[in-house]
């Protein structure tokens, strides 16, 4: 087990160094001048001075090693645009902003989606069912910026409840969570329905129902805790999904996290962010993807040799 | 069992419903709110207790290092946290601030700034005219690769200093050379390349703010985060945290506290107008400093609290003028263009239709201003035709690049219907802005027959909007030369007299937009800043034509 890990973590380095390569190489393709943010012409000699400055002017593989070798001692470089801070300083500053908001809006999915599938599941083609599963599709369907839009206009600007935006006190909390939430407790919802419905046609819970264990205790202790595998599969890569995922939400609700820093970044052609925060969210997802092969090994020793 | 299920879900469902539910159910309730919130502000009421307000600044200060900013936001906030040499009044005439008076030699050429006597840094030390120097040469330095390192272009030295090439040049020795100079604690001295009578008003701009060293020293490039900065002005940086809030509070202090009203300003950053906008309606924020959304203009005008100023900028659609050659086709495109009609339908924003590039509120505007025919305010589509009939090679094929922000594509489309009762085909292409000024060279891209720009002053002179369209001109992008505009400008440069100088502003408008102007360029309009300013500052919350807010005149009434 311990040698299937070992390799696992090794190939990511590859996936690393070739993901810093294709963005590089593509920042490079599509020009634009990050030390020119507006009508106003840049001087020769200011430019000549920058480039200088920021070395955007050396030979493309020696600011590709220069920069890989960064990455792996966790320098980033610094911004090219937002003078005086570096690439660390953003994502020290932002990061934690949307971490917290996709753990927030993923503990929202997971308490209000786990449930109302249960339900749905044990009233199995009832009205219950049907309202529970036709509420999931909808918020399943309709794009979290509209939950959002739709928040802010009903709960914060007429009924004055919250905040309209901002991310400062935990009423300022609530709106983005529970808009960003609403699509992954869909999905959850419908998950946990479709799992439970199979495991409730089990053998083993005809059994248990037969040897006249009490129906609570068999749904909780046999059916549910083996209908929740495969939400704990999915909820993984969902996690680091909500986490990368949030950019409209932190635009829509002014939230400062490292999506508005990655948009910015992109418009005004601050390469150096631009590269960390992608080295940055790709981490995040080779590590989630990482964490499901192992648990899978772990959880089904067959996958250790046919996927290692 | 099955009721219990029944409650349960019961339960769920409107903990997870509570918020849009009761959300719609609250709706008379929060407009009550909102509407005795509303008329709590008085116009011209009493000074209120509570001289606390919260702005929106629109996006984050790039820097607030006084060499390195270069953008609306960190001059607002460097203005009212430093103490510039002079201020500009609402007319932009220059106030010595500072700086206790100003004095320029005969010859025009030497610039002598004396200091106040109670200038003070927050870490104690006096402000000498040793801060001054050591700033503007910090930004002229090419260490530090400032992009306003221009701006001190005017003084005798500066641009071989900033052209310096570490590698090969002397470049302490340069610095040495450049003219400006502490002769005494109190005495900047700074020597022009030429007489430049708008020298004394380029100081009002943040480059030319004094700088501490020793907080430079100390923190190197983190010498402007609020735990390290060392300021001069009314307010001083409290809170500033990224991307989110910049507060400013008042400092006791400072020389002129006792004038200055405001107790506390908080800053925040947020990007998106229709976000902000509802900010605002939710009574978050006191003052939405521009940044409405183009589409909402025409339902905010109606509020009480919206706002507008004139700006000092031009928006303008130019001709690559090597794809459209004669002159004659561009003065009827010129024509067919209904300004009126623009500003009316699409902009809404009050903008006054252009009839020249120098803005109004320029100094000298009444002699600069070439009254151009060819830019009528409402369309002449008849003359248009006429004189189109007359060209004799028309080009009749052409595009139209715009950048992609919003509000750009209802205006060329506009256009593009005008140009088509000419009998003109144009199609309309955008690019994201980076890629759209890499393409504009200059030289233009080929492909470009027309493209949208403004220009936004940066000092108040005309000079900054007419030498733009000089044949060496970094900026000008139509591929247009002439050598008498060019010659009408180089002449003004070296001319000292305000009224003569204008005069010369005058010929070359003439050269390019006059009756036998080559119109390199169509104006279209003359911009102005929309805000939303709760009634309880609106009355002492003004921008003037630079777009700068004094904070220290705001006052919050009841």
């Amino acid at each position: 087990m311990a040698k299937f890990i070992v390799r696992r973590i090794f190939w990511t380095i590859p996936v690393l160094l070739v993901v810093i390569f294709l963005t590089f190489m593509m920042m490079r393709q599509i020009g634009g001048n990050p030390f020119r943010q507006s009508e106003r012409a840049v001087p020769e000699a200011v430019q000549r001075n920058l480039e200088e400055k920021f070395h955007v002017n050396d030979p493309w593989y020696l600011q590709y090693a220069h920069y890989v070798k960064g990455v792996f001692t966790f320098d980033l470089g610094p911004s090219l645009v937002v003078r005086g801070r570096d690439v660390n300083d953003i994502v020290r500053t932002h990061f934690p902003k949307s971490i917290e908001l996709g753990v927030y809006a993923f503990l929202f999915a997971l308490v209000i989606g786990v449930p109302l599938g249960m339900i749905a599941a044990l009233r199995h083609n009832t009205w219950v069912d049907y309202s529970a599963m036709f509420f999931s599709n909808v918020f399943h369907a309709v794009p979290s910026f509209l939950v959002a839009t739709l928040l802010i206009y009903f709960v914060a600007l007429k009924a004055g409840w919250f905040p309209t935006s901002g991310w400062t006190t935990w009423e300022h909390k609530i709106l983005p969570s529970v808009a960003l939430g609403f699509g992954p407790m869909a999905l959850f919802a419908r998950l946990v329905r479709g799992t439970m419905l199979e495991t409730l046609q089990q053998d083993y819970v005809r059994t248990a129902r037969a040897k006249g264990l009490r129906y609570r205790r068999v749904v909780g202790l046999h059916v549910l805790r083996n209908s929740l595998i495969p939400v704990v599969t999915a909820a993984g890569p969902l996690l680091g999904f909500i986490i990368t995922g949030s950019f409209v939400i932190e635009l829509i609700f002014n939230i400062p996290g490292i999506g508005q820093s990655y948009i910015d970044s992109v418009s005004n052609r601050d390469f150096s962010v631009v590269m960390g925060l992608t080295v940055l969210l790709s981490g995040i997802v080779i590590v989630a993807n990482l964490v499901v092969d192992i648990l899978y090994g772990i959880l089904d020793p067959r996958t250790r040799d046919a996927r290692g | 069992m099955r009721s219990k299920t029944f409650w349960l879900l019961v339960a769920m469902l409107v903990a997870s419903l509570a918020l849009v539910a009761a959300g719609c159910g609250g709706d008379d309730e929060g407009d009550d709110a909102a509407g005795t919130e509303a008329t709590t502000g008085e116009e011209g009421g009493s000074e209120a207790a509570e001289q606390v307000i919260t702005v929106n600044w629109g996006t984050e200060p790039p820097s607030l290092d006084p060499g390195l900013a270069s953008d609306v936001t960190s001059a607002n906030i460097l203005l009212n946290i430093m103490d510039p040499l002079v201020k500009l009044d609402e007319d932009l005439n220059p106030v010595p601030n500072a700086a206790e008076s100003v004095e320029t030699s005969k010859d025009g050429r030497t610039v002598t700034f004396t200091l106040r006597d109670d200038l003070k840094w927050t870490n104690g030390d006096n402000v000498t005219a040793q801060d001054f120097e050591y700033a503007w040469k910090r930004t002229v330095s090419p260490e530090l690769g400032a992009d306003y390192a221009y701006q001190f272009y005017g003084i005798v030295g500066a641009q071989d200093y900033n052209g310096c090439d570490p590698k090969k040049d002397k470049c302490a020795a340069l610095a040495d050379k450049m003219g400006v100079n502490a002769v005494d604690d109190k005495t900047l001295e700074v020597k022009l390349t030429t007489p430049q009578p708008w020298f004394a008003q380029q100081v009002a701009h943040h480059s030319f703010l004094a700088v501490n060293k020793k907080a430079v020293d100390q923190f190197g490039d983190k010498w402007t985060e609020a735990a390290n900065i060392v300021t001069n002005g009314p307010f001083t940086l409290e809170r500033w945290e990224h991307s989110s809030a910049i507060d400013i509070v008042k400092d006791p202090d400072w020389r002129g506290a006792a004038d200055v009203k405001l107790t506390r300003v908080n800053g925040r950053m947020i990007e998106d107008g229709t976000t902000a906008v509802q900010a605002f309606e939710a009574g978050e924020v006191d003052v939405l400093q521009e940044g409405l959304p183009p589409d909402e203009i025409a339902r905010l005008k109606e509020t009480p609290e919206y706002d507008q100023y004139p700006g000092l900028g031009t928006e303008y659609f130019a001709f690559n003028v090597k794809n459209i050659p004669d002159v004659k086709q561009r003065r009827a495109m010129s024509l067919a263009i209904d300004r009126r009609s623009i500003i009316d339908n699409i902009t809404q924003a009050d903008e006054i239709p252009a009839n020249g590039f120098t803005p109004e509120g320029m100094p000298g505007f009444d002699a600069i201003n070439p009254k151009s025919s060819w830019a009528p305010e409402n369309a002449d589509m008849e003359q248009a035709k006429q004189l189109m009939g007359e060209v004799a090679n028309p080009v009749t094929d052409i595009t139209i690049y715009i950048n992609d922000d919003p509000g750009h594509r209802e205006k060329a489309v506009a256009i593009q219907a005008s140009w088509q009762e000419l009998g003109i085909d144009s199609t309309i292409k955008q690019q994201e802005f980076q890629q759209y000024l890499e393409f504009l060279g200059p030289p233009p891209n080929n492909d470009v027959d027309v493209f949208r720009l403004g220009w936004i002053g940066d000092f108040v002179d005309a000079i900054n909007f007419l030498e733009l369209w000089t044949c060496e001109s970094g900026n000008n992008n139509t591929n247009y030369c002439n050598k008498e505009y060019d010659a009408a400008i180089e002449e003004a440069r070296m001319t000292a007299d305000n009224d003569a100088r204008y005069e010369l502003y005058g010929k070359a408008e003439k050269i390019a937009w006059g009756e036998n102007g080559d119109l390199p360029l169509i104006p279209l309009y003359w911009v102005t800043y929309a805000n939303l300013e709760k009634e309880s500052v609106k009355d002492s919350w003004n921008t003037n034509l630079l777009d700068q807010i004094d904070l220290t005149k705001v006052v919050v009434t009841e």
